[in-house]
């Protein structure tokens, strides 16, 4: 056997940390006058995680098992070292395809219909979705029906059948949701706004079109499944009800002569950053505005991350408490939905936005409020209370992020799939007790460029209260149709 | 059910979610029966606390009895921005001297109504009044901001690691939720009992501006959003099923703070409350800390209860939205709410219709003809405690017409009055029913707003399994008998999606 077993152990995680305000203890009479919630004080939060086994199977596939008997259910979460970055240029929209095909096209041993109806028989599930950095299958199921659920979900990855009828039903769905794409501003928003900042013909900017999927061959599904479907690129989490021993064996009949292959990954090509800072507007018939404000940012493994990421929730990303909540939402009344966001990246630069829905007649004031806030969060440092309020929020809900057996695994097997440690989210926590306000100002003025982001706007121009024009040189953008 | 939050959800925000409860089952009934501990205190308000220990957090989950149904016309939107109110605060948080700030918001009040009055003289209004009271509200707003303490409730739970917080708004309900670390459990116990107290409705009138842009952006925009709000409005011609949750603009724009406020203190009180706690917490401590704070709280008046009733439809009506967007078809049948028999009918050829790629609707519609690209069916719209309707909805694929979609929904239809369906249909029911009352206890979120939302408009959070008793006992012949009853044209309402007779000029990118 060759097999490696790493302990991942988180160990006990005592988060000491004294509340501001705190001064009362709670007492428990049920006489005087209600208690301040202001003054109460509790001991800190302090959990232990479950041991996470990693194996590696004979054929190079690797395996996250966390035993969880709760409830009689058995789950696997598959990652794939694939993505839609990997699409051919010519066929945008094909992943999407795979991904609904594994699911409806059939296998080697049994038709699509007959996938459908046994899980749903069943009541279990089975799901591929690649994504644009990897993909991702699902298991989950009655731990009674295991062993057919196991045998299907590794058909499935395997060697789905792509029966033509499904693959020409899915490319046709797609079509449609491309027709529908005009009548929803959300959609407009987030798809326009990638392509200005990674560049409409990169693979992290571009979408599909009516051209593109109508290209698309069950040939092409087969390639590119067999590309990149194989047991080296593929890590599975299973948690739930089982023992480690069966299940091992249960995934060695399943996979075990599963033939490993080498894979080349194909190069995804650098992106250039904007000189100037651009408004762009699409015009649409539509009473509210939507804005977005932003620019590419850093990796994840970059040191300056954790700082970004209190900055951001101070400036946004909280969605109640922060300075674009208090300011654009409550104090100004402009809009419903208003923050911000950082993603970081980890095959491309991550994405910095703000973002906003507000009134025609009120896009100019909201804009200008956005763009206000992103200035002073670099020109001056936020206050103790800020920081303070950011970090007790961060640490004391850092018990979340173990709460869920499904969740812990899944997020060992993205820290493998980047190549991050394992014990990134523990050196997260760490880093987020030192942070500074001098630490924040420094990696706001580093990373956040009010004078170079990318600002668009989706809606009914003549209707804005002042041109944009005061922000920037203002650029139309004409939808392709289909596109 | 059509629900609005507070918040919206990060970036993908908040297209109006159509929920369907998981319908629950047999498997895991005995330990739930027996993990639920119910609690009713004296002033009328009902507790569940279920322990589930396998991390030091829990969910909480307090639902009130009341929701756009307890509106009328005039006051639509009332229950919702009472929602978004009371994440303002009470007397003692979200302010720093609350009797300071009383004369200041009493003095905005006479200002807004001054205002509202002399706006709604259209155009016999004196415009240079409008405009100096229009000064004077900003002037006296300005002034009570300077009580504010912004955010101050909701950062109290962040401080303490509190996630999820939010509220929704339905038909029925009106839910505030939050999971926090387990020991924190105490200070969620004091905001919350305050807040049913003792709330103060402070940043009113700029509130009402945050409630238009969600009105904007989930029903003015939205193709689905402008169909859902018709199709309701016509098929509800008397009861308050009809009334948008988030309010028709112009009642929003002149609701009062007066108003609002004597609505949350004829639905707020104890006795109309639900509170249900999920996760590491010991139920007879639980129930100590709540008898200690929300125990507090005086029992109110019984709230009135919604008198109207539907009439018997008459003939199908027929609806159409011009909207500049690709067609979706809506259709619904009147039908009695819980505790009839039928009610429970309805829940088996909802399931046999639209669940999952095996259901009958799906493969023929999605994958037999390709007419659609998506089916859905709600057993309980827009509300489950009153006669509602059942309705099927589809999106048409291009070429195919609605009208195409619609006729091929009604041989679907006809064909469950014609054949009895399959034992082996019903069985795959009932295992997705099992299965689902399972994987329901995985979230202790999801599991404290089921039994609060049974708890509240069923009367009795047993009825989660219940339920699945009588449904595993409908037959062949109740599937028949129920659609050739109620699944027929003049119980229906149909409303279309329609692209504009004269299209603006840019509707097409």
């Amino acid at each position: 056997m060759n097999q490696r077993i790493v302990h991942i152990v988180f160990g006990v995680i005592a988060l000491c940390l004294v509340l501001s305000a705190a001064a009362l203890a709670e007492t428990a009479t049920g006489s005087g006058p209600p208690l301040d919630p202001r003054a109460m004080k509790f001991d800190p939060v302090t959990f232990t995680t479950p041991k996470v086994e990693r194996v590696v199977l004979e054929n190079g596939m690797i395996v996250y098992l966390l035993p969880d008997a709760e409830l009689p259910l058995v789950s696997i979460t598959a990652m794939i070292r694939t993505g839609a970055v990997y699409e051919p240029k010519d066929k945008v929209g094909l992943t999407g395809i795979v991904s609904t095909v594994m699911r409806t096209g059939g296998t080697a041993r049994m038709t699509g219909d007959q996938i459908d109806e046994e899980l749903e028989f069943l009541a279990a599930s089975v799901s591929v979705v690649i994504g644009a950095e990897s993909g991702t299958a699902t298991l989950d199921v009655l731990k009674k029906d295991f062993r057919r659920g196991l045998a299907i979900f590794a058909d499935v990855l395997r060697s789905p059948a792509f029966e033509a009828g499904k693959v020409e039903m899915a490319k046709r769905q797609a079509l449609e949701a491309i027709r529908r794409r005009p009548e929803n501003p959300a959609g407009i928003t987030a798809r326009e706004f990638r392509k200005l900042l990674f560049g409409a013909d990169h693979p992290f900017g571009r979408e599909s079109t009516l051209q593109t999927v109508s290209s698309i061959t069950r040939e092409d599904l087969i390639s590119f499944h067999r590309q990149f479907f194989a047991p080296g690129a593929v890590m599975l989490g299973i948690t739930g009800d089982f023992d480690k021993t069966e299940m091992l064996t249960a995934l060695r009949a399943a996979f075990g002569d599963w033939q490993p292959k080498s894979i080349r990954l194909p190069q995804i090509p650098a992106i250039g950053a904007p000189a100037a800072r651009s408004v762009n507007i699409v015009r649409r018939e539509i009473t509210q505005t939507h804005l977005r404000v932003g620019q590419l940012t850093v990796k994840e493994d970059d040191p300056d991350y954790f700082a970004l990421a209190l900055l951001d929730d101070i400036l946004g990303g909280n969605s109640f408490t922060s300075r674009l909540f208090r300011d654009v939402r409550s104090r100004q009344g402009l809009a419903y939905s208003v923050g911000s966001a950082i993603r970081p990246g980890n095959m491309a630069p991550g994405i910095f936005l703000m973002h906003a829905l507000t009134k025609a007649p009120t896009t100019y004031q909201a804009l200008s409020s956005m763009l206000g806030n992103l200035e002073r969060i670099r020109q001056e440092p936020v206050s103790d209370q800020e920081l303070q309020h950011s970090k007790d929020a961060f640490l004391n809900s850092f018990v979340f992020s173990f709460a869920d057996s499904g969740q812990i695994v899944s997020r060992l097997m993205e820290l493998d799939y980047y190549g991050l440690p394992a014990d990134f989210l523990q050196r997260f926590r760490d880093s987020v007790v030192k942070l500074t306000k001098d630490d924040l100002l420094r990696a706001a003025q580093k990373h956040l460029h009010p004078d170079r982001v990318i600002i668009l706007a989706v809606g009914k121009e003549e209707d804005f209260e002042q041109p944009l024009a005061a922000f920037g040189q203002v650029h139309i953008i004409t939808l392709t149709p289909g596109g | 059910m059509i629900r609005l939050s507070f918040c919206p959800d990060r970036l993908n925000g908040p297209a109006i979610v159509l929920v369907l409860l998981v319908l629950c089952g047999l498997a895991a009934s005995a330990t739930l029966e027996e993990r639920v501990v119910e609690h009713t205190m004296a002033n009328g308000l009902t507790l569940l606390v279920m322990e589930r220990h396998h991390a030091p957090i829990v969910s909480v989950n307090l639902t009130y009895k009341v929701g756009s149904v307890n509106e009328h016309a005039g006051i639509t939107g009332v229950a919702h921005l009472y929602e978004h109110m009371a994440f303002k605060g009470t007397r003692t948080i979200g302010v720093t001297d609350a009797e300071k700030e009383r004369p200041v918001l009493e003095e905005l009040d006479r200002i807004a109504e001054a205002l509202a009055e002399e706006s709604a003289k259209g155009a016999a209004a004196d415009q240079k009044r409008v405009a100096a009271l229009r000064e004077e509200l900003n002037k006296v707003s300005a002034q009570a901001d300077r009580f504010v303490v912004a955010s101050e409730l909701a950062a109290l739970y962040q401080r303490n690691g509190g996630v999820g917080l939010n509220a929704t708004t339905g038909k029925d309900l009106t839910r505030y939720f939050l999971s926090l670390p387990a020991n924190r459990l105490p200070l969620w116990a004091a905001v919350e009992s305050n807040r049913m107290g003792d709330v103060v409705l402070r940043e009113f009138y700029k509130e009402k501006n945050i409630v238009l842009e969600e009105r904007r952006q989930r029903t003015d925009n939205s193709p689905s959003g402008r169909l859902y709000e018709s199709f309701t409005a016509s098929a509800f011609q008397a009861h308050p099923y009809g009334l948008p949750v988030i309010g028709w603009p112009s009642d929003v724009s002149a609701l009062t703070r007066s108003r609002t406020e004597a609505f949350f203190q004829t639905y707020y009180g104890p006795a109309n409350a639900v509170i249900s706690i999920v996760g590491d917490v010991n139920a007879k401590d639980t129930i100590a800390l709540i008898e200690r704070t929300f125990g507090r709280i005086p029992p109110r008046a019984a709230s009135p209860a919604v008198r109207t009733t539907e009439p018997q439809q008459q003939g199908e009506r027929r609806v159409d939205v011009e909207f500049p967007a690709e067609p979706q078809m809506l259709i619904g049948f009147h039908k009695p709410a819980a505790g009839h028999p039928d009610d429970d009918v309805f829940d088996v050829i909802e399931a046999l219709l639209a669940e999952g790629r095996t259901s009958r609707l799906y493969r023929r519609l999605v994958q037999e003809r390709e007419m659609a690209t998506a089916v859905s069916a709600f057993s309980d719209f827009p509300g489950a405690q009153y006669p509602n309707l059942f309705v099927i909805s589809a999106m048409p694929r291009a070429p195919h017409t609605a009208a195409e979609v619609e006729q091929a929904m009604y041989e679907e239809l006809e064909r469950l009055k014609r054949e009895p369906v399959t034992a082996r249909e019903l069985e795959k029911i009932l295992n997705q029913l099992d299965a689902g009352l399972v994987r329901s206890l995985r979230s202790n979120s999801g599991m404290a707003s089921r039994l609060a939302y049974y708890q509240a408009v069923r009367g009795d959070w047993r009825e989660l399994i219940r339920r699945r008793d009588r449904i595993a006992k409908v037959t062949q012949d109740d599937i028949q008998r129920v659609a050739k009853t109620y699944l027929i044209k003049s119980n229906r309402t149909v409303a279309t999606l329609v692209k504009p007779s004269t299209q603006p000029a840019q509707v097409q990118p």
